[in-house]
């Protein structure tokens, strides 16, 4: 039985990380850690559909072939229960926790039973959240009738951190926000009014403006994002760090 | 922008810091929950905000905090030696070039997109003084979430030691080398640094 009480056998894990400078490298790195740790596989993910093409999103992985095909022909990517869950929370979760952090359905439990069919029994999910970026996350589990070792948690929160900084690093994540549209201030203070669920009568009033200006104001912010819908246009902008939740539910 | 440099020798006399402290109260009490002192029910001051300690305010032209950070000596009592010692694994790292980034605070009156503008230009000018004032480590302690995002800066970051429970977070510590590619890493990252005006706090003549 393994037993931590440091940083011990992840130490030389930091620095490699750090040091990585091709997604081979990281994977190397990670497969160490992840057995060293008493885990047999690790993923480290962005929440997006894989399937769909075009996707600057970054997945490394040993998980068994037959689970990612399973996985990805059903686009899980973004409505597995595991990342979800991390939607939730940006503290680690063992997967038994999963049902703390979210409503299981049907169709969940049913996933959960798929991967255990396919090989990969319990895991231990570390969230990733860096705003105005997708989220994901980097998590290492064990084969069924496994058993995650409660011990080494710390350790593969941290372990967990700086992977998928590095794999941010790596994969050039960092640059995205630069290329996000800007919208002017006016434009937007109409979105995070919009956001709030004013009508562009009552945003308005409230900014001081003509009705028709608000309007024009959402068509341009619309524009620059080349989004068709409003709802879309708030998702954005919050998915830029333009506006955050906070801004909206603040009173 | 206007940044200013100041030490806790100046005293909340100082307009500049008195504001600083108040915002500080607003965030870390109203908004965070901490449980720190308050004094005269306004401003949030400990007893680390000795004439020993190093301020980095960014403020706008009216003089409104915007931002800021403080700076602690490692050589003296400081928040990781002090409150959190079990957050490392070795020695809590202490030294003349080694200071503690304490109470990094962005004015929660500014949407997210200015504050993510405050917050680069305040890491900006972190990396700055280290580099201009002989400091070649810095230290601190936070939160899982904070702590992620310390890390997406793309500074030289490494941990101290495992995180720690406390309340409803995890708690870690961090060392973070600074050296003269430390800014060149920071826009690799994407922080994006604002034009500031290094401001000399304004005194009246005694």
């Amino acid at each position: 039985m393994l037993m931590m009480s440091g940083l011990g056998m992840a130490r030389e894990f930091f620095g490699l990380a750090r040091q990585a400078s091709t997604n081979a490298d990281l994977v190397q790195a990670l497969a160490c850690v992840s057995s060293n740790m008493g885990f047999d596989y690790f993923a480290l993910t962005h929440h997006v559909d894989f399937a769909s093409a075009g996707h600057a999103a970054v997945r490394l992985h040993n998980y068994p072939d037959d689970w990612v095909a399973w996985f990805d022909a059903r686009r899980l990517g973004v409505s597995d229960p595991v990342h979800r869950a991390s939607q939730a929370t940006s503290i680690g979760f063992t997967w038994q926790q999963v049902p703390e952090l979210i409503r299981l359905t049907t169709n969940d439990r049913h996933v959960l039973q798929c991967a255990r069919e396919r090989g990969i029994g319990d895991g231990f999910t570390v969230p990733a959240h860096v705003p105005g970026e997708a989220t994901g996350s980097c998590s290492f589990a064990v084969a069924p009738g496994r058993c995650v070792l409660v011990d080494i948690l710390p350790l593969a929160q941290l372990a967990g951190a700086f992977a998928f900084e590095a794999a941010r690093r790596i994969n050039g994540m960092r640059s995205l926000n630069t290329h996000a549209p800007t919208l002017t201030e006016r434009q937007r203070d109409c979105v995070l009014w919009m956001a709030r669920g004013k009508t562009d009568w009552e945003i308005a009033r409230i900014l001081g403006l003509s009705q028709e200006t608000v309007t024009q104001h959402l068509k341009q912010a619309r524009e620059r994002y080349d989004v068709p819908k409003r709802s879309v246009l708030a998702v954005r902008a919050l998915f830029d760090g333009l506006i955050s939740f906070s801004d909206i539910f603040r009173r | 922008m206007y940044l200013t440099t100041l030490s806790g020798a100046e005293g909340v006399s100082d307009g500049l810091l008195a504001t600083m402290f108040e915002a500080r109260k607003r965030i870390f009490v109203d908004l965070l929950g901490w449980d720190v002192p308050v004094v005269a029910g306004r401003f949030e001051v400990d007893q680390f905000d000795d004439p020993h300690a190093v301020y980095l305010i960014l403020s706008d032209e009216s003089g409104q905090h915007l931002g800021s950070a403080r700076l602690l000596e490692t050589d003296r009592p400081h928040i990781l030696d002090t409150l959190f010692p079990e957050l490392c694994e070795n020695a809590v790292p202490t030294g003349p070039t080694i200071r503690e980034i304490t109470r990094f605070s962005l004015d929660p009156r500014q949407n997210a997109r200015q504050r993510r503008h405050v917050r680069d230009t305040l890491v900006f000018a972190l990396a700055d003084h280290a580099l201009a004032n002989g400091v070649e480590v810095y230290t601190g302690v936070a939160g899982i979430s904070w702590l992620q995002q310390i890390l997406a800066f793309g500074w030289q970051c490494e941990p101290l030691g495992l995180l720690r429970e406390n309340g409803r977070t995890l708690l870690g510590a961090l060392r973070i080398a600074i050296t003269p590619e430390t800014p060149t890493l920071l826009a690799r990252a994407g922080l994006v640094c604002e034009p500031c005006v290094p401001s000399q706090p304004i005194r009246c003549a005694a």
